[in-house]
C-alpha cells in the first residue's frame, strides 16, 4: 500500500510547521505519559556518553586523567576542576579560522552538487521508462559496498597522471591533486549511491496519479521533474543535505589524499585531528575539539528541521 | 524551409569553433602538464610522521635556516595516518621526501612508490657513511644502491628511575643484568615492586614488549646474531631467541617483580605504566622505555631530581645501544630537493633540531656536539648513541626492520600473546611468528 | 512545422545535421563549464570566490548541461527522443560512479589476482588466505554478526522513536536532535567519547576513568578491560555504531511517516484500531519502502566497518576482526596489495545478496504503484 492509492491530486504550498490540525490527526489516546517516558529514556541513554565527553572537556588536564568524569557530579562546585582551557588550546591552534573556511569551501559544493546530479537520476530511476533501469540501479546501490580507502590510490593517480589505454588517452593528465575541484568531484562520486538510493525510494513513492495529470496536460519529462518532483522532493533533498554535509565536514581522510594536509589547505577535522600527539598525548583537546567541529552540522540540522513537517506532501493528496 | 536549416546550423557553427579551440587548448595544455621535468618547482614538501607541535618546531627552523637562503619553500608536512599516506601518495606519484620509521619498508616502497636513489641524485656515499656510520647506511641498501639517509634517532635502551626516592632508599644504580636482578629482589624485600610495565597501544599493542625483546636479544646473542634475527637468517623460534624470550619471561613472570602482574600489562597504557613511579611512597621503581616517554610524566616532575635515567645493563655480551629513528626518503629527482636534504644533513640545521624541547630528537650526524641539546637527559642519551654508531655496536629496532606483516604484526600480538598465556605458550608463540614471516 | 515529408536523400541529410545539433549542445554547455573548472582548478583563487564559483556553477552550470541535453534530445528525431531521454538523465551520474567508484572496483579486482607487491600473478593464493587464516575466518564471523545485530538495533530504535516522538506536541526537534547528536560528532570524537565509557586501569595505576568500570567499581567490584573480554567485546563495539547511526534511521524514517496522509490513519483509528495496530498495519506497510532503504544502507555500512575497530585496540588480541579492518591492516600497514584486495572483493561479493533483494523488493513496490 503506498501513497499511490490515494485519488486526486492537488499541489499545495507547503503547510508551515504547527498550523496543521494536531489533535485532528487523532487525539493521542493512552499514549500520553508511555510515549513521553519512553522518549525520554531512549534519550537519556543517547546522551550519557554525550555527556562524559562534555563535562571532560571543561575539566583540568590533571584531572580529567586521574578522575572519572562522573565525580565532577559529587562536588560540581568545586572550584579549580572547571575550566576553559582545553577550549582556548583548541582554538588557538594554529590556523583555526583558515581551516574552517577551508572546511566550508569543501563542504557546501561537496554537499550541492551531488544532490542536483541525484535528483535527476532518481527521477529518471522512478519515472522514466529505459533499458536495463532495474539493474542500473540496483548496481548504483551496490556501490555503497566500495570501502572508500580502495579508491583513495586509483583516483589519486588518476587525477596526477590520467589514464591510457594502449596510447589512446582515457582521461587527461589533469593534476588535479591539490586542488579544492578535486575533494568535490571525489566527494560527489563517493556520495551518489546513498543519494540516489535515498532519493529515488522518496521520488518512487510520489503519487503516480500527480504524474499521469501533468503527463495529461502536456509536461515534458524536464519540466515534471522541474516544476513538480524537486518541489514536492524537499523533504528528502533536506534530508539527504543533512547526512551528506555532516559526512563531508566529519571527513578527515579524503579531503587529506585530494585537497593536502599542509597549514594553507588543511580542514578543520586535520587541524582539530593534529592538536593530539601520534602516541596519545593531550587527547582531552579532543573533547573541546569536538564540540567545536560539532557546533556547525548541529545548526545546519537545526535550520533544516522546518522541511520535517507532516503534511507537506500528505496536504497535497486528497483522499 | 530556410529556418529549419539554421535550427541547426547555429548548433554546428558552435561545434565547430569548439572543436577548434579545443584542440588548442589540448596542445597547449599538454606542454604545461607534461612529465614531471627536474626543474625547480619551487616547492619541497617533506612527510613526517612526527608529533604536530615537533613539526611545526622543526619548520620554523626551516623558515630560520632554509627558507630565506634559496629559491624553494620547505615545508614539513605532519601526518597521523603516516602509513597510509605514505602508500596512497607514493603509488599516485605526490610524493617529495619522507621520513619514515618503518625503515623495514623501504624495500617495498622502493618497488611500489618509485624511490630515487641516492647514487642517482648524485650523492657521495661514503662521506655520507663518514657521517651517519655504515651499519646505519646500510639499512637503506636494497639492490646494491642507498635508499635512505638518516633524519634523526631516539634511544630505546633506558630505564627510568625515581631519583629522589632511590637516593634516599640507599639504592645503586645498577651496571649488569646480575646486578639489576639483585636490586630487584632488594626492592621486593624492602616491600616495593620494583617494575612498572605496559605495553597497551590501541592499535599497535604490543610494541613496548618487543623493545625489551630487543634489548635482551643484542645482549645475550649479541650483534651479529641480532642481524641475523632480523634478516631472517635465523628462524625466529631460533635457540637464542627462545633464550631471550625465556629471560624476558624471567622478568615478567616473576610473582613479585610487575605491578599487576604480567597478564595485566597488555591492558596497561604503554604511557600510564611509569606513573606510579611518582607517587609516594613509589609504586615501582624501574621502567624500561624510550626517551619519549619523557612526554608522559607528570608536568611538575623535574629531570634529574625527580627521575633520571640509566642504560640497560649488560647481559652475556656488552651488547650496544638499542635505537630507533627516521630515515629520509628521496621520490623526485630535483635540484631544489638535493639542495634541501643537504642543508638538512647539515649540523646546523641538526644542532638546532636538537634543541627543540617539545621533541627528543638526537642527529644521527656524528659530527653534532652534545651541546646542542635541550636538556642532560636528551645530552646523556646523544653521548651514549654517537659512541655506539662510531664503534659499530648500536642497532636499529628490530621490530621496524623486519616486514611489518611481522614487526608491525604479528611480533607485536605475539608478545602479548606470551604475557596473557605465560611461560609455557612461548614454543608455539614463536613457531607461529615464524609461520607469519612472508616468503618473498 | 508539419511540413509533407521530404524525399529521402534530404531525409538523411536531415538526420545527419539533428544529430550533429544535438551532440553541439551539450558540447558547449561542457566547454562553458570546463573553462570555469579550468579556474575552480587553481588552488590559489581566492577559496571565497572559488566557493561561489563552485555552488553557482556546480548547481547552476550542472542544471544548465542537464537543460542543454534535454533541448539536445529534442532536437533528435522522433524515434529516438524518448529512448534517449533517460540516458541524459542518468548520464553524468553514471559517468561520475564509473570514475570514481567503479574504476576502483575494477583496479581492486585486478590487484586481488596479483601477489604482495603487484608485480605477478598469483591466481587464486589471495582468496585461499581470505577463508583458511585463522584471523580472517573470525573476522568474517564477527562481521555477520555487525550485519545482523546493528541493523536490526539500529532500525527498531530509530523506528520507534520516530513514531513516539512524531506524536509529540513540542519537543519534537529537541528530542530528535539529541538522537541525531552523535551524527554530527567526528570520529575521533565518538572513539574519545567511547574510551571515557570503556576505559581501563589495572587497580594501583590510578583510578579509572571509564564509566562502566567507576559502575564496576561502586559496586564494589574489580575493574575490567572491556575491550578485550572476547566475545562480549563485539558487542560493546557494536554499542558504538547503533549509538552514531540510529540517528540516520531516526531521520529517514521519521520524513517516510510524517509522508503518510493522516486520512488513512484517521480512518482506522476511527475504525476502532488500537495505537499498536495502527501502526503495525497501517504505518510499517505504508513506509516499508523506506525501512528497506534504511535496513539495506545499515546492512552495507556494517559489513564496511572499519574505523571503530581498528581505533578500539588490537583486534586480533581483542579477537574483534572485522573484514574490512583486515582489509586495511594487510593493503596498508602490511604492504601487502594482493591479499588487501582480496579481502575487499570478498566485501564486494558479500553484498550481492543484499542487492539482489533490493531488486526483488523493487519489483514488487512497482507493481503496487
Amino acid at each position: 500500500m503506498s501513497l499511490a492509492q490515494a485519488g486526486d491530486v492537488e499541489a499545495r504550498e507547503p503547510v508551515p510547521p504547527g498550523a496543521e490540525d494536531r489533535a485532528g490527526a487523532g487525539e493521542i489516546r493512552t499514549g500520553g505519559w508511555f510515549v513521553r517516558i519512553v522518549i525520554i529514556a531512549i534519550c537519556v541513554l543517547w546522551l550519557i556518553p554525550a555527556v562524559g565527553v562534555l563535562i571532560t572537556s571543561f575539566r583540568n588536564e590533571d584531572l580529567v586523567n586521574t578522575s572519572g568524569w562522573w565525580t565532577a557530579f559529587a562536588h560540581p562546585l568545586q572550584a579549580g576542576q572547571w575550566t576553559l582551557e582545553n577550549y582556548r588550546s583548541a582554538l588557538d591552534a594554529g590556523g583555526l579560522g583558515n581551516s574552517f573556511l577551508n572546511s566550508l569551501a569543501v563542504t557546501i559544493p561537496s554537499t550541492v552538487i551531488p544532490i542536483t546530479i541525484a535528483a535527476f537520476a532518481a527521477y529518471a530511476f522512478s519515472w522514466m521508462e529505459f533499458k536495463g533501469r532495474y539493474v542500473l540501479f540496483v548496481a548504483v546501490v551496490g556501490l555503497l559496498v566500495v570501502p572508500l580507502q580502495m579508491a583513495l590510490i586509483p583516483i589519486l593517480k588518476l587525477y596526477v597522471n590520467g589514464a591510457t589505454i594502449a596510447d589512446y588517452v582515457v582521461f587527461p593528465e589533469l593534476r588535479l591533486n591539490g586542488t579544492f575541484l578535486a575533494v568535490w568531484l571525489a566527494h560527489t562520486g563517493f556520495g551518489l549511491p546513498l543519494a540516489v538510493y535515498l532519493l529515488r525510494n522518496y521520488i518512487g513513492s510520489l503519487p503516480s496519479s500527480i504524474i499521469e495529470s501533468a503527463k495529461m496536460d502536456g509536461a515534458d519529462h524536464f519540466t515534471i521533474f522541474w516544476r513538480l518532483i524537486v518541489p514536492l522532493s524537499v523533504p528528502a533533498l533536506a534530508a539527504f543535505a543533512i547526512f551528506q554535509f555532516l559526512w563531508v565536514w566529519n571527513d578527515l581522510l579524503v579531503a587529506y589524499v585530494f585537497l593536502g594536509g599542509t597549514k594553507d589547505v588543511q580542514v578543520l577535522t586535520l587541524n582539530l585531528a593534529n592538536l593530539v600527539g601520534s602516541r596519545g598525548e593531550n587527547w582531552q583537546l579532543l573533547t573541546s575539539a569536538a564540540f567545536i567541529s560539532m557546533a556547525l552540522p548541529l545548526v545546519v540540522f537545526f535550520s533544516l528541521q522546518k522541511y520535517f513537517v507532516r503534511g507537506l506532501t500528505a496536504g497535497s493528496v486528497k483522499g | 524551409m530556410n529556418r529549419r536549416w539554421m535550427r541547426f546550423a547555429v548548433p554546428i557553427v558552435v561545434f565547430v569553433m569548439i572543436a577548434a579551440a579545443c584542440s588548442k587548448k589540448d596542445e597547449s595544455s599538454t606542454g604545461e602538464s607534461g612529465a614531471p621535468t627536474a626543474e625547480n618547482t619551487g616547492k619541497v614538501n617533506i612527510l613526517a610522521a612526527v608529533e604536530p607541535e615537533e613539526a611545526a618546531a622543526i619548520q620554523e627552523i626551516a623558515d630560520d635556516q632554509v627558507n630565506p637562503n634559496v629559491d624553494y619553500d620547505a615545508e614539513f608536512e605532519a601526518s597521523g595516518n603516516f602509513e597510509q599516506d605514505v602508500q596512497v601518495r607514493g603509488q599516485a606519484g605526490t610524493l617529495d621526501l619522507i621520513m619514515l620509521p618503518q625503515v623495514g619498508t623501504i624495500p617495498t616502497l622502493v618497488q611500489t612508490a618509485n624511490a630515487v636513489s641516492l647514487e642517482d641524485m648524485g650523492f657521495d656515499i661514503a662521506e655520507l657513511e663518514d657521517t651517519f656510520g655504515k651499519p646505519f647506511m646500510d639499512l637503506g641498501l636494497v639492490n646494491g644502491e642507498h635508499y635512505a639517509i638518516p633524519t634523526n634517532i631516539n634511544l630505546k635502551s633506558m630505564i627510568w628511575y625515581p631519583k629522589d626516592d632511590f637516593d634516599k632508599a640507599g639504592y645503586e644504580v645498577p651496571e649488569t643484568w646480575d646486578d639489576l636482578m639483585a636490586l630487584s629482589d632488594q626492592i621486593v624485600a624492602d616491600g616495593g615492586t620494583p617494575w612498572c610495565v605496559g605495553f597497551q597501544s590501541e592499535g599497535s599493542t604490543g610494541w613496548p614488549a618487543t623493545d625489551w625483546m630487543e634489548d635482551i636479544m643484542l645482549r645475550t646473542a649479541g650483534p651479529e646474531t641480532y642481524d641475523q634475527w632480523w634478516k631472517h637468517e635465523i628462524p625466529f623460534n631460533d635457540p637464542s631467541v627462545q633464550a631471550a624470550a625465556q629471560t624476558f619471561g624471567d622478568v615478567m613472570f616473576h610473582p613479585d617483580y610487575v605491578l599487576g602482574g604480567a597478564e595485566n600489562t597488555p591492558g596497561l597504557a604503554f604511557g600510564d605504566a611509569p606513573l606510579p613511579m611518582f607517587d609516594d611512597p613509589p609504586g615501582c621503581w624501574l621502567h624500561r622505555q624510550a626517551s619519549f616517554i619523557n612526554a608522559f610524566f607528570p608536568k611538575d616532575a623535574k629531570a634529574g631530581v625527580d627521575y633520571d635515567w640509566f642504560p640497560f645493563p649488560s647481559m652475556d655480551t656488552e651488547g650496544g645501544p638499542l635505537f630507533g629513528g627516521e630515515m629520509m626518503m628521496v621520490f623526485r629527482n630535483a635540484p631544489e630537493v638535493k639542495d634541501f636534504m643537504e642543508q638538512f644533513m647539515g649540523t646546523d640545521f641538526q644542532c638546532a633540531m636538537g634543541g627543540i624541547t617539545a621533541a627528543s630528537r638526537l642527529s644521527p650526524n656524528v659530527n653534532v656536539d652534545s651541546s646542542c641539546y635541550a636538556n642532560e637527559i636528551l645530552a646523556d642519551s646523544a653521548e651514549v648513541l654517537k659512541e655506539g654508531l662510531e664503534s659499530g655496536s648500536a642497532r636499529f629496532d628490530a621490530s621496524d626492520l623486519m616486514p611489518p606483516a611481522v614487526g608491525s604484526g604479528t611480533f607485536w600480538t605475539g608478545m602479548v600473546q606470551y604475557m596473557k598465556g605465560g611461560p609455557d605458550s612461548l614454543d608455539g608463540i614463536l613457531q607461529d611468528i615464524e609461520n607469519s614471516w612472508p616468503s618473498s | 512545422m508539419a511540413a509533407a515529408p521530404p524525399p529521402s536523400g534530404n531525409a538523411l541529410w536531415l538526420f545527419a545535421l539533428r544529430l550533429a545539433g544535438a551532440l553541439a549542445i551539450p558540447i558547449g554547455a561542457g566547454y562553458l563549464l570546463w573553462v570555469t573548472f579550468d579556474f575552480l582548478r587553481s588552488s590559489d583563487a581566492n577559496r571565497i570566490v572559488v566557493v561561489g564559483v563552485a555552488v553557482l556553477v556546480g548547481v547552476g552550470g550542472i542544471f544548465l548541461l542537464y537543460w542543454a541535453m534535454n533541448r539536445a534530445v529534442d532536437l533528435l528525431p522522433a524515434r529516438y527522443r524518448e529512448g534517449v531521454r533517460p540516458w541524459v538523465f542518468v548520464g553524468p551520474c553514471l559517468v561520475l560512479l564509473a570514475v570514481f567508484l567503479v574504476y576502483p572496483v575494477i583496479n581492486t579486482l585486478l590487484l586481488s589476482f596479483k601477489d604482495a607487491q603487484s608485480q605477478n600473478f598469483v591466481g587464486l593464493d589471495n582468496f585461499k588466505f581470505v577463508f583458511t587464516d585463522e584471523s580472517m575466518l573470525r573476522a568474517i564471523r564477527n562481521t555477520l554478526g555487525w550485519m545482523i545485530l546493528v541493523p536490526l538495533v539500529a532500525v527498531s530504535v530509530g523506528l520507534a522513536f520516530a513514531t513516539l516522538v512524531d506524536r509529540l506536541r513540542r519537543g519534537e526537534a529537541v528530542a530528535k536532535s539529541l538522537i541525531f547528536l552523535p551524527m554530527a560528532i567526528s570520529f575521533a570524537g565518538a572513539a574519545i567519547t567511547w574510551r571515557l565509557i570503556y576505559s581501563f586501569r589495572p587497580a594501583g595505576f590510578g583510578s579509572n576513568i571509564g564509566l562502566l568500570n567507576g559502575v564496576m567499581i561502586g559496586l564494589g567490584q574489580n575493574p575490567v578491560d572491556w575491550i578485550s573480554q572476547h566475545p562480549w567485546n563485539n558487542l560493546f563495539l557494536m554499542v558504538i555504531m547503533v549509538w552514531m547511526q540510529t540517528g540516520f534511521a531516526m531521520v529517514v524514517l521519521s520524513a517516510a511517516i510524517k509522508a503518510i496522509p493522516d486520512e488513512i490513519i484517521e480512518a482506522a483509528r476511527i475504525d476502532g484500531a488500537s495505537e499498536w495496530q495502527v501502526f503495525r498495519r497501517i504505518m510499517v506497510p505504508t513506509i516499508l519502502p523506506t525501512i528497506v532503504v534504511v535496513a539495506t544502507y545499515m546492512v552495507i555500512n556494517a559489513l564496511k566497518v572499519f574505523d571503530i575497530v581498528f581505533v578500539m585496540g588490537s583486534a586480533e588480541l581483542n579477537q574483534t576482526e572485522v573484514v574490512a579492518e583486515r582489509m586495511i591492516r594487510w593493503f596498508f600497514i602490511g604492504g601487502n596489495y594482493g591479499r588487501g584486495a582480496a579481502i575487499a572483493v570478498v566485501l564486494f561479493i558479500a553484498v550481492i545478496p543484499v542487492m539482489v533483494w533490493n531488486v526483488r523488493r523493487f519489483r514488487e513496490e512497482e507493481q503496487i504503484r
